[in-house]
């Protein structure tokens, strides 16, 4: 079956995160240089044939810290939306499906987490419970939960009462069959399509906790953290340090934002000639 | 005297209201009592803001009622627990009334047949095809059809597989919620053929709901009028379409458009609009619109009156 | 010549999907509009009657290419006009109503606002004035208490009370000379859809209006219409007057469509 086609700027959101995900692969078997030690060359050196992007501060190459990066700041992203869209939508949909007590408790302890800033809150929980990978992914995809949830919950509560959503109540669904197998799957249009923005979100947070120094030991080849660690050479004319890692987010918080619908028609049999 | 006739369903006051701000009640359904033998078409017409869709979910509990008591062949519905319900809906299914509306998009024609095979009736996946194909077969698609989605089918094609699905657990009752009314006039005799059909191979009971009265004349044995939550005129189809008593089935039968040349009707005209069924009076629910209307339709909500054998009225003026 | 108001000459097109394939959905339409006459134009789904009533107006779907066809109206061909001669003749000389009425009034302003803004539009005068006509059309199209109701929103009205209200602002505020009615009774009950047919049949008669009625049921056609175009698949079947389609319909399709609509046993 064919589909329609794509329009340009789910393409160009394609190809970069294709490029992305290629770099983060390629990073696991081989870099120019090992990113995590310091001193392959010598400190501050500009780009050059041996160094493409120059080195930084402690004369590691820029160029493999910013390829073995991209497993962080990609993975870090993918898991935490993963992990909200998951969680989300499951809270999401039993919130809408079945209402009443359970509704207002979940929609209720959405709305308190939901009072804080999103960076902020990010930042105060992993300030309590410390650095680290795997707590830096839980935080974030908490940080997303409350916007799945509210999302899925709308779409739920507008369709449980579809005469599809009655009719496979009539052939022997049970309720969490009518609202999981029937409804979840027609309404997965807006939680896709918002896991783009998510994702977006997560990886300008990720960094940020990275230059302030919260997200994963300084030493990480994350770009946050790379960005921190030149932050001193932009004023002194060593650019290359931050630019570099700051295109690379700029990249993939573009690429997700092109992507757009483009997952949210991935899935819908409508779609297909 | 003849023996009595399997009752397949069984409705005695009926009732839904909808709670609405300021304790007020909107009263959907007030106080219905249906009777449907086997084999038999009833239906029930009314306009929109009559409840006539309402009290076809009550039935089968899509909705459920607020008062009064639902049987099934026999047996009372309104106890059963969850599991219970789900083994009820072998003995009586629905057909909706937008194909389009009914038919899970994600889902093939083919997981549409299987899943009423798979969790009613616990086939095996090489009977559940068979029974698929005899499905398809019975409503008169092809196999070709089971790989379909339902945007990849005609409005006349997706109520096909609607039915198909109703039929496939082999109920004896189906709730018809005006299955014709978003088909094409000629899609629509083909699917109102295929019910005739299905209903004399089957041995089905039809509770058919319908506004369109040219169809109810068409397919029912017996018709039931709805106006403002309740049965205002009951009887054998040709006793309530040449003799109707109630003026609102006068009314609504003066109106119907006829696709003949020539046919002058003598309308009975209702004054104004249907009221609000929010917290209605204890009066004719036609008093303020009936231009026929007496003292004694605001003297309390008259009951229906036999006026002839199996024909029934709710007006105590032309039934007097 | 100046018998028929409105003449469609071998209208034919397609739409445009967007990958640019072209599916033909018009095929060589042609059928005469009589001055003062009601004439139906009677179809089932995918016919093309809305289709070739809108591109009367000149709002067809932007996808719709039209390949061929003329549209002569008062003289004058419509398909050639520049946008801006088009807007002095849609609206003022040819008024459409269309299906659901409540959507096609504005939510947010008074229905009485809306008619009166039309009238000022299309006829000047004071504000006051423009009201006391907008009310005065609200009473011709029988709505009870027209200078209360002319102060609600449109969610207020029911939908055949809205209706009556874009029959209003169409053929009372507008004044036109053709009438375009785009299945106006589809999804209002038979009592007011009897109703509705019976005002536009007065109106139509009080103000000498040519009027088009875009349908798909025969049913209406037989009491209100002089005469019937039949469509089907992008073609003109058959265009006789409605005795003439009723009692002796000449084309197979026609038949089939009257014993459908007819629900005579053994048609389909």
């Amino acid at each position: 079956m064919t589909r329609a086609p794509l329009s340009w700027s789910m393409r160009i959101g394609l190809a970069i995160l294709g490029f992305y995900v290629a770099v983060a692969l390629l990073s696991l078997v081989w870099t120019p240089h090992d990113p995590l030690s310091p001193g392959v060359g010598d400190g501050f050196l500009p780009p050059s044939v041996e160094f493409p992007l120059g080195t930084d501060r402690l004369g590691s190459d820029v160029l493999s810290r910013l390829m073995a990066g991209t497993q962080y700041n990609l993975g870090i992203a993918v898991l935490a939306v993963a992990i909200a869209l998951t969680v989300g939508s499951i809270l999401g949909v039993i919130a809408g499906y079945y209402g009443g007590a359970t509704d207002i408790a979940i929609s209720r302890g959405v709305e308190v987490f939901q009072a804080f800033p999103g960076l902020l809150f990010a930042m105060l929980i992993v300030k309590a419970v410390g650095p680290g990978v795997v707590n830096v992914i839980l935080v974030l995809s908490f940080v997303g939960i409350p916007d799945y949830v509210r999302l899925a919950r709308a779409e739920v509560q507008s369709r449980r009462n579809w005469p599809y959503a009655e009719a496979a109540r009539m052939v022997g669904n049970r309720s969490w069959q009518v609202a999981f197998r029937h409804i979840l799957p027609n309404s997965t249009g807006p939680l896709l399509a918002f896991t783009s923005i998510n994702a977006a979100f997560v990886a300008l947070v990720t960094a940020s906790l990275g230059f302030l120094g919260l997200g994963l030991s300084p030493n990480t080849p994350e770009w946050g953290n790379m960005i921190a660690r030149g932050q001193d050479g932009v004023m002194t004319g060593e650019w290359w340090i931050s630019f570099f890692p700051g295109l690379a987010i700029l990249g993939m918080t573009g690429a997700f934002y092109l992507l757009g619908d483009a997952l949210s028609d991935l899935t819908d049999p409508r779609r297909r000639r | 005297m003849t023996t009595e006739p399997y009752v397949v369903l069984r409705a005695t006051g009926l009732r839904r209201h909808f709670a609405q701000p300021g304790g007020r009640k909107l009263m959907a359904v007030d106080g219905v009592d249906l009777m449907l033998a086997a084999g038999e078409t009833l239906a029930l017409v009314g306009e929109s803001g009559s409840g006539k869709s309402t009290v076809a979910r009550c039935v089968v509990r899509l909705i459920e009622p607020s008062g009064g008591d639902v049987a099934i062949n026999g047996r009372s519905i309104l106890p059963l627990g969850a599991m219970d319900l789900a083994a009820l809906y072998r003995e009586v299914q629905m057909v909706f009334q937008d194909p389009n509306a009914s038919l899970n998009p994600r889902m093939s024609v083919r997981q549409v047949l299987h899943e009423p095979l798979r969790l009613q009736m616990a086939m095996p996946e090489p009977k559940r095809e068979q029974r698929a194909l005899a499905l398809m077969a019975m409503v008169g698609l092809t196999p070709g059809h089971l790989d379909r989605y339902p945007h990849e089918l005609s409005g006349g094609q997706r109520q096909r597989v609607g039915i198909a699905r109703a039929i496939a657990a082999e109920p004896n009752l189906l709730i018809l919620d005006e299955p014709t009314a978003s088909l094409d006039v000629s899609v629509r005799g083909q699917i109102l053929a295929l019910l005739k059909q299905l209903q004399r191979d089957l041995k089905l009971a039809y509770l058919f709901i319908s506004h369109d009265l040219q169809v109810v004349r068409h397919v029912a044995d017996r018709v039931a009028v709805m106006y403002l939550g309740g049965i205002v005129e009951t009887g054998p189809t040709e006793a309530v379409f040449t003799r109707p008593m109630h003026p609102y089935t006068r009314a609504l039968l003066s109106a119907a458009p006829l696709a003949r040349w020539g046919m002058k009707r003598e309308r009975l005209r209702l004054i104004g609009e249907i009221p609000s069924p929010i917290d209605p009076p204890d009066a004719c629910r036609l008093a303020g619109r009936c231009p026929l209307q007496q003292p004694a339709c605001t003297a309390g909500r008259p009951a229906l009156q036999p006026v002839a054998p199996g024909h029934a009225s709710a007006c105590p003026v032309t039934s007097a | 010549m100046s018998d028929y108001l409105l003449e469609v000459t071998g209208l034919s097109g397609a739409f445009r999907s967007p990958t640019g394939e072209l599916t033909p959905v018009l095929h060589d339409v042609s059928f005469d509009l009589r001055a003062g006459v009601t004439t139906a134009i009677v179809g089932e789904t995918g016919s093309g009657k809305s289709l070739t009533a809108l591109s009367i107006l000149g709002i067809q779907p932007a996808t719709f290419v039209r390949s061929a066809g003329r549209i002569i109206f008062d003289g004058q061909d419509l398909l050639a006009l520049d946008a801006r001669a088009l807007r002095a003749v849609r609206g003022r000389r040819i008024a459409m109503v269309f299906q659901d009425a409540r959507s096609a009034l504005n939510p947010v302003f008074t229905v009485g606002r809306q008619l009166a803004d039309v009238h000022r539009l299309y006829h000047g005068g004071s504000r006051a004035a423009a009201m006391d006509a907008a009310i005065d059309a609200l009473r011709r199209v029988a709505i009870p208490e027209p200078a209360r109701r002319a102060r609600q929103y449109p969610h207020e009205f029911s939908g055949g009370m809205a209706q009556r209200a874009m029959i209003a602002l169409a053929a009372l505020i507008c004044r036109p000379e053709l009438l375009i009615l785009d299945e106006p009774t589809t999804g209002l009950d038979v009592t007011t859809q009897a109703e509705i047919m019976e005002l536009l049949a007065e109106l139509a008669r009080a103000e000498r209006l040519t009027t088009c009625l875009i349908t798909h049921d025969l049913g209406v056609v037989a009491e209100s219409c002089d005469q019937v175009v039949v469509m089907n698949a992008g073609r003109v079947v058959e265009t006789a007057t409605t005795e003439a389609i009723f009692t002796s319909p000449r084309e197979a399709y026609t038949q089939r469509l009257l014993a459908a609509s007819q629900l005579v046993e053994g048609a389909a």
